[in-house]
């Protein structure tokens, strides 16, 4: 018996030993992998530093975030770019801010976590004169040089307006709205009811929070299959919710007859159900990671810039996506 | 006392009898659900079949889910893992058929063999190490996560295959998801149903037609008593975390078929509404006592709920506290009186 319970305790020792090993063993790999691919981006002749902060590159839409930087800031041999991922966790972007600050960097690009956490680090960066970009997500106050972000409320209300245009003002409309307790699908939400206002002749007759998941989309569009005969559009606050919707009508047989339209436009997702003919128009959240490298560079050359730039957004179609897509008006 | 008088008493008693048993009271809950679903049917869209259908395609990779939580609650144990390994497999699927082209059976083995080995991994570390069943799940389920992430790379694994100059090429959907997505039997039923069905009955001749099944219930009721009658324990825990494990990739196929994509992010919290469906139908969380049939109904009865809701377009809010109620109420319908 004793030698029995020795035996499990020296198998839990070698065990646990192992499993470190193979942890030690992992982080080296992957951590000698990526610091090549960092110093990549260096050019010999880089006269500017920049640091970038993004808050969590688990989601498809900061992964192309940093795409776009990566891809304007190629261009640009005089400047050498710093990634840094925050992996979502406010206080690795707060030290993250506080390393990029020791270093010297000579300009900051932003994307925080959350506002009010990250406000005096932002500041305290500003305060001794280092630039700092803030991406998509607000700080409080104004200590920070310039803040770029795309305008929800005015994408719903295009996407309103695009509609009633569409459906020659009148039909009946699904909306699958976002995770309703969240900001970007309430303003979804509001600008494109502000969008069909004028138009008496559209009918919202099913709406469902889907919390922006694709299996959700999918379960509440079957609902409004069966519930209704007649469906001329849906409306879904991002492109997998508008691909769920699709894939229930096309169980139903009713894809054809039905109008799809979301919201996001990534490369990958949204502008390749387009490309597909899966959905008929998708509407761009840009990332702002191009310009926010165009005002840096502003910046860095002494240039004043504004304080606020709100992006354009554009609208994909099957007609204009060969094209790069349609600006919309404001 | 006559014999009408005795009679009546037998009648009365086997309707107690009846009353009383786990299925009828599980049933119980089912058919509330049911009429409520007569009384409020949406324009009559409940009366139509293709919203039951749709319903049975909706809860099929939940009840997948359920069959191997349900061998591992009546073992006394309980698994975490599921949804990150349904995440998995589901990612493992679409990286095999849709990028790397690999043949479909061969990736379908590929999967099984994943996710019977996570499983099987979890049941060792539980059975070596006496580790409690719901910290070595955890761990797995953090672990497998992390996996889907990392072979993914944090992508969805769609039919937009990134070229290495950064542009994407769209390929065709393997045959295969199409035929798990598609409708059999005149459109009556979806295939990922039936594969929910065929699920159903291997876990049932485990629980009912082998003696692994006596084992598993005997270690849920006592396992030190299991132990000393000579009931390999060890290897029958091993064995219902790997069948988990298995169904896991069963439901992550499934899964992948139906979104036509592999998401890392896949079947968030579907391990939660696994183990509630299981308990609605009466399996008790302290093991030993429960059966495969009860966890159909428990599957049915969440299904039916959430489809009742959804197509009277129920807000959100006052759908997490109707499904809350109606888990109180079934599981005291479960406990009955004293």
């Amino acid at each position: 018996m004793a030698t029995c319970i020795l035996k499990g305790e020296n198998m839990k020792g070698t065990l646990s030993l192992l499993i470190i090993t193979l942890l030690a063993g992992f982080i080296a790999l992957t951590g000698c992998s990526k610091k090549p691919a960092d110093k990549e981006d260096k050019g010999t002749k880089a006269k500017w530093t920049i640091g970038i902060s993004q808050c969590n590159l688990g989601e498809p839409y900061r992964v192309q975030m940093n795409a776009d930087i990566k891809s304007a800031a190629d261009k640009h041999p005089e400047i050498k770019v710093v990634y840094k991922d925050a992996q979502n966790d406010t206080l690795k972007q707060r030290s993250q801010m506080e390393e990029f600050i020791s270093a010297g960097v000579n300009l900051i690009i932003i994307s925080p976590k959350e506002a009010a956490p990250l406000t005096p680090v932002v500041a305290q960066a500003y305060q001794k004169g280092i630039p700092v970009i803030v991406l998509d997500r607000r700080v409080l106050g104004d200590q920070y040089t310039c803040f770029i972000g795309a305008d929800n409320k005015k994408i719903g209300e295009s996407a309103g307006k695009w509609i009633v245009e569409k459906l020659g003002g009148k039909g009946k409309v699904v909306e699958l709205k976002g995770l309703m307790t969240t900001p970007p699908a309430q303003e979804r939400h509001s600008g494109f009811l502000q969008g069909i206002k004028d138009a008496n002749g559209i009918e919202i007759i099913f709406e469902a929070d889907m919390k922006w998941l694709e299996p959700d989309a999918r379960k509440e569009m079957e609902s409004a299959l069966a519930r209704f005969d007649k469906i001329d559009l849906v409306y879904a606050h991002n492109d997998p919710g508008a691909h769920g919707a699709f894939l229930a009508a096309q169980a139903a047989g009713r894809e054809k007859n039905i109008i799809f339209v979301g919201i996001d436009a990534l490369l990958q997702e949204g502008q390749a159900y387009v490309k597909q003919g899966i959905i008929q128009a998708s509407f761009e959240y840009p990332t702002g990671g191009k310009k926010a490298i165009e005002l840096g560079l502003d910046i860095l050359n002494g240039k004043k810039v504004e304080k606020e730039v709100t992006l354009s957004s554009r609208v994909f179609t099957k007609d204009n996506i060969d094209s790069g897509g349609q600006l919309l008006k404001d | 006392m006559t014999k009408e008088e005795s009679s009546a008493k037998l009648t009365k008693l086997s309707s107690e009898h009846w009353f009383t048993s786990p299925t009828a009271r599980a049933l119980g809950a089912l058919t509330i659900v049911f009429c409520l679903g007569l009384l409020f049917n949406a324009d009559a869209a409940f009366y139509k079949w293709g919203t039951h259908r749709d319903m049975l395609r909706a809860v099929s990779v939940y009840g997948i889910l359920s069959c191997g939580m349900t061998l591992v609650i009546i073992s006394g144990g309980i698994d975490l893992s599921v949804a990150s390994i349904l995440a998995l497999t589901a990612v493992s699927f679409s990286l095999f058929t849709i990028h790397k082209g690999i043949s479909t059976p061969i990736a379908i083995l590929a999967c099984l063999v994943i996710g019977a080995l996570c499983g099987m991994f979890s049941g060792a570390v539980i059975a070596r190490f006496r580790i409690q069943p719901f910290i070595a799940t955890l761990a797995m389920m953090v672990f497998a996560r992390g996996m889907a992430k990392w072979v993914s790379g944090g992508q969805k694994i769609s039919t937009a295959v990134q070229q290495s100059d950064g542009t994407y090429k769209y390929v065709n959907v393997p045959q295969i998801f199409n035929f798990i997505n598609s409708k059999v039997l005149g459109d009556n039923i979806t295939v990922v149903t039936l594969i929910f069905v065929v699920c159903l009955i291997i876990s049932w001749i485990l629980l009912v037609k082998l003696r692994y099944g006596r084992y598993l219930y005997a270690i849920g009721g006592n396992e030190e008593a299991a132990r000393l009658s000579g009931v390999p324990v060890g290897w029958t825990k091993i064995l219902a975390y790997g069948m988990s494990g298995l169904f896991c990739a069963v439901a992550g196929m499934c899964q992948a078929a139906q979104e036509l994509q592999g998401d890392p992010e896949a079947g968030m919290s579907y391990e939660l509404s696994a183990i509630a469906m299981v308990v609605i139908g009466g399996t008790s969380l302290q093991g030993g006592r429960g059966g495969i049939w009860l966890t159909l109904i428990g599957v049915l009865t969440i299904g039916y709920l959430e489809k009742i809701l959804s197509i009277n377009a129920v807000g959100e809010d006052k759908r997490l506290m109707l499904t809350a109620a109606i888990i109180i109420a079934a599981v005291l319908l479960q406990k009955g009186k004293k």
